[in-house]
């Protein structure tokens, strides 16, 4: 079994002292309560009256009730721990995620990210929780106890102890066993475990090719071969548990019959005889536990190394700020000098060595074919994305990146598409301004033409939108993200492909909306829709990650270069 | 309609082996019990030291047989156990397809959030719990409940009853008090949980938002807050599991010191022999610890209640259960050779959903001979999907008809599949190989025909490209593919389906203009000769069509050939300059 090497967590070695000292003081509970049980036992055998014997069942009592105290005190102690380190270990990834930025998001995808901080984090927590005391228990109890039997009965002892190799070796064997078997189907199992969502996923396609009703056949009869699959797998794979059931009481029952049989010698005594059987299931019992939480503790370990593997994602640290609160105007002007960005060493670079200069308040394009870097040119000038290398200048002070809460101040950014938070709609178009008053946020709304939809609704600026709210069309979000932008009024707009998604009509709207908002700004617009260039100041035409041509749309056309053919090549649109 | 439970059925239906199932479980606690109580009574009985060896020979015997069997017991037990749970969800698989196949398209607009189907088949999934974790226990610990009391009823009843109370303790009492306890607290954590789950999703689809508006510390805090109000009752619910588990301790040990003092007593009165003393006592404890596992298995309850109240929200099942032999090929022949021409006709149709107000289409009429492209065009909400619905015949129109041939489209049923193919959005891959998928559109096509299609969709650069050419896996959803190739694979589908109507429900959403461009050039030559209808946003290449229709408001807003329109409509000239990329000559 693959085992990586446990992250170091603030406090383990603490943790780890006080569950040996609770595994110990157990141990010492079990001896108590085996060996009492036994004397009673043992008297009653020989017809002691129980009444003399209440003294020793109270103490039997208390030794039996302490182990359980200790039992509540160790789950506690490690529930206490598991809970604390899940908490710290989210905040972190929080805080990386957001460190890390929209690309790392988009690269690694929402739901497995979310489903990690999530899920991922209460998996590391039960792994936490169960993980270090069973290894503490099944170090100490069985170890104290078999001391404790060989004392008593040597040879019991003996038994005892021989056993835990052989179920050792016959669970790594089997478990092989079972995984080969695994391997050896996987590929058509996991095709089998998959056929129900896949169909179901893909059943409006069905439907369509008029397949769906004959379907239901294939679901009963996939359905039924991963049934038998899994069976096939499980007789293996359950063998391994039986292994430990199998010589665990075989265990049990040779050292009881040993001892029958020394008994009848007599060369022992019925109390040894009785802690002896008493105690040997209790030294079986932390090796069976750890066989029962396997797989729980195996999901928080896969998890574990996936929120690791997050954390140790190198982020620059974000750029010094600078000392006096500049604000972009028309005198202010930013240059980027050879920059490179590359998402992994060695892999293809996503911008080389860009370099341009802007002046004041201007409109730019961005265009090129796709995967030629409009987006992460995007980002680096949203202040989302650390560039690998090269230099960046705002006004005067050189700067490593745009990542800093001053730049993040000056921009506005509209997205393809602009993510429509679960909230009220003033709550949503208040997002950058969280105490603007409703007066401002109607006047942004009627500005971006939100005034006759938000009348439409039912609460109107307080209908809940988004995700488990109202849906909105996608022209309708474009315009929230329009709102948002004339109630923030910042001086520096940035547009990721606002508009290819859209209908004509919606976007010949929108786009006059638009052009009245770009008003006095600086404006990043990258697009592939090429009408948008007619109204730029300044094109940057981009060719697999580098900046190819840099100038007005008619002065581009004149060079007849990468802008001229991009044209071209979608005049030629459909034959 | 038909309303059965998602349990009962099953149950009993697969009642024999269930029944074997909980009997094997039965007998391997029984077997754990009863190996202390032999081992017991084998070292007591030994302890007398009897002359005759032979007296400890069946003992013996018993104690090695019953170590044996314990583990032969849960071994099988485990076996039978999941092989019965999974026919059962086989069964479950097949009713919930049921249900679904009838509403296919109208799924992704019931449920416009989240992966609904996904969360159907893990709630499936997770019913077979319901079984292995809570009824197999549950039956295990009731059966060992009544062997013990008789056992001990027939040595003596009125311990028997004081025991039956103990036991009672945790086998019905304790188990309700952590179901009290625990499942306003369940409710509260799983509408936390899908709070925050959703609020993290916000986040990081927006995170560029958060970023630039500066409020990422607001966030993360108010998150933290969230999350904290949850460990809180997180750690009640914690907190009783340990309570309830020293509560068991405590019912435990008493009942066990009330088993020695019953047996002291028994011994000394001579009622029963000493050997069996230390029998009764071991095997007390194991008995105990038999019913402890109740409380869990109750508790679980209300887990199952979400997914098996998702599961009956999607709906009851259909009516007729010979869905299956309608599909014969009875029509698959006959409609192929009748209806290679089809002209489509719609008579003054309108529509609204039933409890709505509004008309989403309103008195609309189009005339589609055989052979004829038409783009439709018009904005979110305008009815253009609802004018498709219609045409696939999954709704029917309040006023007006839609035939083919002159036939109503509804009365053609199934047989419309075989006259219209609809290539949309997201054009499902499945999880087999490539030529497969393009099989699904005539399931008996011949090697040659499949490479024959994938040759029109020109799909063959990509296939020489994968690693095992047609026999290339399409793994789940497809991933392996980008956008444009996706719809070439689900294209090569359709053209071997070789229906005279094709449907284009905007296929190239989301793709660039060159992607887009050369895709649609594939599609407009591969289809020639058959009727088009494309539903569109853009109007590149509507200069294709025979006739361009603008659905406004559910009317027709306007209509006619792109010159026609370019001729008469400055409002259509405003447009198709906006779409049109920006002139060369422009200098």
């Amino acid at each position: 079994m693959k085992k990586s090497r446990m992250p170091q967590y603030k406090g383990i070695q603490a943790l780890y002292v006080t569950l040996s000292c609770i595994s110990l003081l157990q141990s010492i509970c079990i001896l108590f309560q085996a060996t009492l049980l036994a004397h009673i036992i043992s008297d009653l055998f020989h017809g002691t009256p129980v009444e003399d014997l209440y003294l020793d069942l109270a103490c039997f009592l208390l030794a039996f009730l302490s182990r359980g105290v200790l039992t509540w005190v160790r789950q506690k102690v490690s529930y206490r721990f598991a809970e604390k380190t899940g908490a710290e270990t989210r905040r972190r990834l929080l805080d990386k995620l957001f460190e890390l930025g929209p690309s790392f998001a988009r690269s690694e995808g929402t739901g497995k990210l979310v489903t990690l901080a999530l899920e991922g984090i209460a998996q590391l927590r039960i792994f936490l929780e169960l993980y270090p005391p069973r290894m503490v228990s099944t170090a100490v109890l069985p170890l104290v106890i078999a001391g404790y039997v060989f004392f008593q009965d040597a040879i019991s002892g003996v038994i005892l102890v021989v056993t835990v190799p052989i179920i050792i070796i016959f669970m790594i064997l089997l478990g092989l066993a079972a995984q080969k078997q695994m391997d050896k189907q996987w590929h058509s199992y996991r095709i089998l475990s998959n056929h129900f969502v896949d169909t179901l996923r893909g059943l409006e396609t069905l439907k369509f090719l008029g397949h769906s009703r004959r379907h239901q056949v294939s679901i009963a009869r996939v359905s039924d071969q991963y049934r038998s699959a899994t069976v096939r797998t499980l007789r293996v794979a359950f063998l391994s548990s039986f292994a430990l059931d199998f010589f665990t009481s075989l265990s049990v029952a040779c050292v009881a019959v040993g001892l029958g049989l020394r008994l009848v010698e007599g060369s022992m005594a019925l109390a040894p005889a009785l802690t002896v059987l008493i105690l040997a299931p209790e030294y079986f019992l932390p090796v069976r536990e750890v066989g029962s939480d396997y797989h729980a503790t195996l999901n928080g370990r896969t998890a574990a190394d996936n929120i690791q593997a997050i954390l140790n994602y190198d982020t620059v640290q974000a750029a010094a700020e600078l000392d006096r609160s500049s604000s972009w105007g028309p005198d202010s002007s930013l240059s980027l000098h050879g920059v490179d960005v590359r998402h992994q060493q060695e892999a293809a670079y996503s911008l080389h060595n860009v370099s341009f200069e802007i002046k004041g308040t201007m409109k730019v394009g961005i265009v090129g074919e796709s995967g030629a870097g409009k987006s992460t040119l995007i980002d680096v000038l949203g202040g989302f994305l650390h560039p690998s290398n090269g230099r960046i200048h705002w006004n005067e002070p050189e700067l490593q990146s745009l990542v800093m809460e001053q730049w993040h101040k000056q921009t506005t950014y509209i997205p393809q598409h602009p993510y429509i938070f679960n909230d009220t709609l003033a709550e949503n178009i208040r997002f950058y301004v969280p105490d603007a008053s409703m007066d401002a946020v109607t006047r942004a709304a009627a500005a971006a033409g939100l005034a006759e939809l938000a009348a439409s609704l039912p609460h109107q600026y307080e209908e809940t939108i988004g995700n488990g709210g109202r849906t909105l069309s996608g022209g309708q979000e474009q315009r929230v993200a329009l709102a948002r932008a004339f109630l923030s009024d910042r001086p520096v707009v940035l547009l990721d492909e606002p508009t290819a998604h859209l209908d004509i009509e919606t976007e010949y709207e929108l786009k006059q909306t638009m052009l009245r908002l770009f008003e006095d700004k600086l404006v990043f617009l990258a697009t592939h829709r090429l009408h948008w260039m007619l109204h730029m100041d300044q094109i940057i035409v981009l060719d697999q990650g580098r900046v190819a041509e840099i100038g007005t749309h008619e002065s581009l056309i004149r060079q007849k270069g990468v802008y001229y053919e991009l044209i071209r090549s979608q005049k030629e649109g459909i034959r | 309609m038909r309303k059965e439970g998602w349990l009962r059925p099953y149950l009993r239906q697969h009642r024999w082996r269930l029944t074997l199932a909980a009997a094997l479980g039965t007998l391997g606690v029984l077997s754990a019990a009863l190996l202390l109580f032999i081992s017991g009574y084998l070292i007591s009985k030994a302890a007398l030291r009897p002359e005759n060896i032979l007296l400890l020979f069946v003992p013996i015997v018993a104690v090695r047989a019953i170590s044996i069997g314990q583990a032969v017991f849960r071994y099988l037990e485990r076996l039978i156990g999941h092989d019965t749970v999974l026919r059962i969800l086989s069964a479950m698989r097949v009713r919930l397809y049921h249900i679904l196949e009838p509403q296919a398209l109208f799924i992704r607009s019931r449920y416009r959030t989240g992966d609904i189907l996904g969360v159907l088949s893990d709630d499936i999934e997770h019913l077979q719990d319901v079984y292995l974790r809570t009824i197999f226990p549950s039956i295990v610990s009731m059966v060992m409940y009544g062997l013990f009391i008789l056992t001990l009823g027939m040595f003596h009843w009125q311990f028997a009853i004081f025991m039956a109370l103990y036991a009672a303790m945790l086998l019905f009492a304790l188990p309700l008090v952590s179901l009290s306890v625990t499942r306003k607290k369940h409710v509260r954590l799983t509408r936390g949980r899908n709070r925050l789950y959703r609020k993290l999703t916000d986040a990081v689809l927006g995170i560029n938002d958060w970023l630039v508006s500066g409020r990422k510390t607001e966030f993360i805090q108010a998150y933290e807050t969230s999350e904290n109000e949850l460990t809180q009752v997180e750690r009640r619910v914690h907190a009783w599991a340990r309570w309830r588990e020293l509560i068991i301790q405590c019912v435990t040990g008493a009942a066990v010191v009330s088993m020695i003092i019953w047996t002291g007593h028994q011994s000394a009165a001579e009622h029963f022999s000493v050997t069996v003393i230390a029998a009764f006592v071991l095997s007390s404890l194991t008995i105990m610890n038999a019913f402890a596992p109740m409380s869990e298995a109750v508790e679980k309850i209300p887990k199952y209640q979400d997914s098996l109240r998702r599961i009956a929200e999607v709906g009851n099942d259909p009516e007729s259960e010979s869905g299956l032999a309608d599909i014969t090929d009875r029509q698959t022949q006959s409609v192929a050779t009748a209806w290679r021409q089809v002209h489509l006709r719609l008579n003054h149709v309108s529509f609204r959903y039933p409890g709505s107000e509004d008309r989403i289409l309103q008195d609309i009429s189009l005339d589609i001979p055989p052979g004829k492209k038409v783009a439709i065009i018009g904005r979110s909400g305008a009815g253009k999907s609802t004018l498709l619905k219609l045409i696939q015949g999954a709704i029917q129109p309040e006023q007006g008809t839609i035939t083919a041939n002159g036939t109503e489209i509804h009365e053609l049923e199934h047989h419309l599949t075989q006259v219209v193919s609809v290539l949309n959005q997201n054009p499902h891959l499945f999880d087999t190989t490539v030529a497969n998928n393009i099989r699904l559109g005539r399931p008996d096509a011949s090697e040659q025909q499949v490479q024959a299609a994938a040759a029109q969709a020109q799909l063959h650069p990509l296939i020489d490209s994968l690693p095992d050419g047609y026999h290339t896996r399409t793994h789940e959803m497809g991933q392996r593919f980008s956008g444009g190739e996706r719809q070439r694979i689900a294209l090569a589908r359709i053209l071997l389906q070789d229906n005279p109507i094709i449907v284009l429900d905007e296929p190239t959403v989301g793709l660039d203009p060159r992607t887009e461009n050369v895709l649609l050039s594939t599609v407009f030559q591969a289809v020639q000769g058959k009727t088009l209808l494309w539903i569109t946003h853009h109007l590149a290449g509507v200069e294709q069509m025979d006739e361009v229709i603008f659905l406004e408001n559910g009317g027709v807003a306007m209509s006619g050939s792109h010159t026609q329109l370019m001729e008469q409509s400055a409002r259509y000239r405003e447009l198709y300059a906006l779409d049109a990329v920006p002139s060369l000559s422009q200098v």
